[in-house]
């Protein structure tokens, strides 16, 4: 296949409001995951794993955060001469805002409709997965399909809140539905979809008459006998960011190897902006167990079961427990910290006890001084 | 090309033969340093911190992997249109070429690159030393002083003083002496190999220096003294911060240690002077139930389940439950199994230490000349309940259970 022959735009805003507290000021695609990335570095690396650097981003609002962390898409490998990374903001033309695929499809119907590409692959932000895209096209390649889908099978304990379940026959996917909480084993949409160029240049015009969030499961349940609708499954890892539950859930999964080993995988790394922090130090009286660390951090007290990020500083005598700590969040000497997601330069002072539940995580807002 | 106030000229085709196998397979600039670094990474970090955007690298010995990591010079914001990092390995012209014969003969061959700049002033580095200097006060005293070169030194203890380039300096800090590891030393102050030229100067003495015959070609044994003998201004700058040779093992360990040691200030992400490296996309590292870490330095990529004291793990480094680390470095994607032994060790890249065997030893305080640090080369095996005894440097696997 000849380079440039696929192209992807990403959704940015995903979801954003199943997080309102997190996402306030920046969209779904920056939100910091796994103690030193963003959602989006995902699908950027997936994306640029599989040689696609023809990216558009499109962007809906809070999109400052994600700009600055991809910049000019150097730290992917996407700041190209040919090609490349671009930023695809709103434009305001007086008309009312679509959402979800309708709003993609439009602007990224124009942005597509520039490239020589043949084929389109969108990708949603709340996913978290190492995808392999090279065999998602040519799978999509081999079946001939109008559109292909990626999936995984799920079994009843996952809860999804927006996640389309497809009913999928002899490989083609033959309905959807909106799981709606559902608790049931089923396969599950991972919101990554690759188009014929027509096929998407068709849907772009077809989602702009349809006002519904879920243009794309209407194209599905429309058009399932018109298009070659394929699903490919996704065997390895994979979460849906969709609420804090699942935020908090999916962080935590990064404690097992097995499901690091797969989602870093040596082959496809997962790029991120670097910030050159020093290696992460460890104070005499530290006291760590069970817990995922990114570089930068002091650590002089006892951590458990939590994920830092970088230039986490815990003080002496703090405890910090079952939580999440974004980058440059400080733990005063003392402090007590248990269930809480802690966003980005937070502050707990000494001496203070911050307590979520096993089922709700306390969320420390940006900034915030407690 | 846009002219440049300095040009800074790195000498990076050291052997760096006192590291032993640590640089059997690459340039002593390439070694690496503090979980993540890479000695170069100083002068580097150094030069763009001190707004000095064009940097040529001298290489020669082992070139590959130090070529590999500089790149485009990215990391470093050294990737420019105009400016930044470039390689230059000595090269054939038309009357033929030779490899460097030495430090002032590698900037002679190199006059070239450096005319394209038309810069004033040349700051030449080495790349053997962990330390943050702004050059930039440097080169504004050698400026203002109106001197010809300025030699950037550190008062070193008297006992040591003759292991060092020793300054002899008149009250104003002109230089009227260089004594290269005088055995009853004038003077305290060491040179750090770091020098500021007007490049006029520079450029008349290395053509003096190429075409004498008898000459080594280096600038402390014969560059320098011909500038004196001349009656040029030489002039110290005095640096009093922190800063260490790296050239030998023990060095290269003490220096990583002093990481950790809390009266030392060396913050490598202070962010007015940063030090920058070009690191691989690495997941945060996992610390285990199993695990018991203390003062110690741990990056990006390791798994933790062992016991760590007192030491640094750099990338990708794999310690097993029950495993012991104490006052060791162990270097990018090294494996120590369960049960084994680390102690007051260098392990480099890629070592796997096998189950229960053990490397290195605590000092022998009543024998301390038969102790030192044990080192075990890229790449090898220690099998499986080895034993590897203090200062011993390995450079090749060592069978199971078999005692060196």
């Amino acid at each position: 296949m000849r380079a440039n022959a696929v192209s992807a735009v990403i959704f940015s805003n995903s979801n954003d409001i199943a997080l309102k507290e997190l996402t306030e000021n920046r969209s779904m695609s920056s939100l910091p995951f796994g103690g030193r990335y963003r959602l989006i570095d995902f699908a950027l690396s997936n994306l640029s794993n599989a040689g696609i650097s023809d990216i558009g981003i499109i962007t809906k609002e809070n999109y400052r955060s994600l700009m600055d962390h991809v910049g000019s898409g150097l730290y992917w490998d996407l700041d190209r001469k040919r090609g490349g990374l671009r930023i695809i903001p709103p434009f305001i033309t007086g008309e009312s805002q679509l959402n979800g695929f309708a709003d993609i499809s439009k602007r990224a119907a124009e942005f597509v409709s520039r490239l020589n590409s043949e084929y389109v692959i969108v990708c949603e932000s709340g996913t978290v997965a190492n995808f392999d895209i090279g065999a998602f096209i040519a799978y999509h390649i081999e079946k001939d399909a109008d559109i292909t889908l990626f999936y995984r099978k799920a079994e009843c304990a996952d809860k999804f809140k927006n996640t389309i379940k497809f009913d999928i026959k002899n490989g083609k996917i033959v309905g959807a539905v909106k799981a709606n909480r559902s608790s049931e084993s089923g396969n599950y949409s991972l919101g990554t979809a690759i188009f014929k160029k027509s096929v998407f240049l068709n849907f772009a015009e077809f989602s702009k008459s349809k006002k519904s969030e879920d243009a794309f499961l209407t194209l599905i349940s429309e058009n399932k006998n018109n298009y070659r609708i394929y699903g490919f499954e996704h065997k390895g890892f994979a979460a849906v960011i969709d609420s804090r539950k699942s935020f908090f859930e999916s962080n935590m999964k990064l404690f097992s190897e097995d499901v690091r080993k797969d989602l870093f995988n040596k082959e496809r790394p997962v790029f991120t902006k670097t910030r050159d922090d020093m290696p992460t130090r460890y104070g005499i009286f530290s006291d760590v167990k069970e817990s995922l660390v990114a570089d930068g951090c002091i650590i002089e007290g006892t951590v458990k079961n939590s994920v830092l990020f970088r230039g986490v500083r815990v003080h002496k005598g703090a405890k910090v427990e079952n939580s999440i700590l974004m980058q440059g969040v400080e733990v005063g000497e003392n402090a007590v910290v248990r269930y809480v997601v802690a966003d980005k330069n937070s502050v707990i002072t000494a001496n203070t006890p911050i307590k979520g539940t096993k089922h709700k995580a306390f969320i420390v807002k940006k900034n915030q001084v407690l | 090309m846009t002219n440049k106030k300095c040009v800074a000229m790195l000498l990076a085709g050291g052997q760096g033969s006192r590291l032993g196998v640590l640089t059997g397979k690459l340039a002593k600039p390439a070694v690496p340093y503090g979980g993540k670094y890479r000695i170069i990474d100083f002068p580097l970090s150094n030069c763009i911190n001190s707004g000095i955007d064009t940097v040529g690298i001298l290489t020669q010995y082992k070139p590959l992997e130090l070529n590999d990591y500089i790149g485009s010079g990215k990391p470093w914001d050294l990737d420019r249109s105009n400016g930044g990092v470039h390689i230059l390995p000595p090269y054939q012209g038309q009357k033929g070429g030779d490899w460097y014969k030495g430090t002032a003969n590698a900037i002679y061959q190199n006059l070239g690159f450096i005319e394209r700049y038309n810069p004033k002033f040349v700051i030449v580095l080495s790349g053997d030393h962990i330390y943050k200097m702004d050059y930039s006060k440097m080169i504004n005293q050698h400026q203002n002083s109106g001197s010809a070169c300025t030699i950037s030194v550190m008062q070193v203890p008297y006992d040591e003083a003759s292991r060092f380039g020793i300054m002899n300096t008149n009250p104003d800090d002109t230089i009227y002496e260089f004594e290269e590891k005088p055995k009853e030393p004038k003077s305290n102050l060491a040179s750090m190999g770091i020098y500021v030229f007007s490049f006029d100067k520079l450029k008349k003495y290395l053509i003096e220096d190429e075409n004498n015959k008898n000459s080594s070609n280096d600038f402390g044994k014969d560059v320098i003294p011909a500038m004196l003998n001349n009656g040029e201004k030489l002039m110290v700058y005095r640096f009093t911060d922190y800063w260490k040779d790296v050239g030998t093992v023990d060095s290269l360990w003490d220096a990583n240690l002093d990481l950790l040691n809390p009266k030392i200030h060396l913050n490598l992400s202070d962010p007015n002077w940063k030090i920058y490296s070009r690191t691989s996309a690495l997941p945060p590292h996992h610390i285990t139930d199993s695990a018991k870490v203390e003062n110690s330095l741990i990056t990006e990529g390791c798994f933790v389940s062992g016991k760590i004291d007192y030491s640094i793990l750099y990338e990708n480094v794999r310690i097993e439950e029950g495993a012991t680390v104490e006052y060791s470095l162990v270097m990018p994607g090294a494996v120590v199994k369960k049960g084994a032994v680390v102690k007051y060790s260098i392990i480099a890249e890629n070592v796997t230490v096998e189950e229960n065997a053990s490397v290195g030893e605590e000092p022998y305080y009543n024998n301390a000349d038969e102790w030192g640090i044990a080192v075990v080369g890229e790449g090898l095996t220690i099998g499986k309940g080895a034993k590897v005894g203090a200062k011993q440097m390995i450079t090749e696997n060592v069978k199971e259970g078999e005692i060196i």
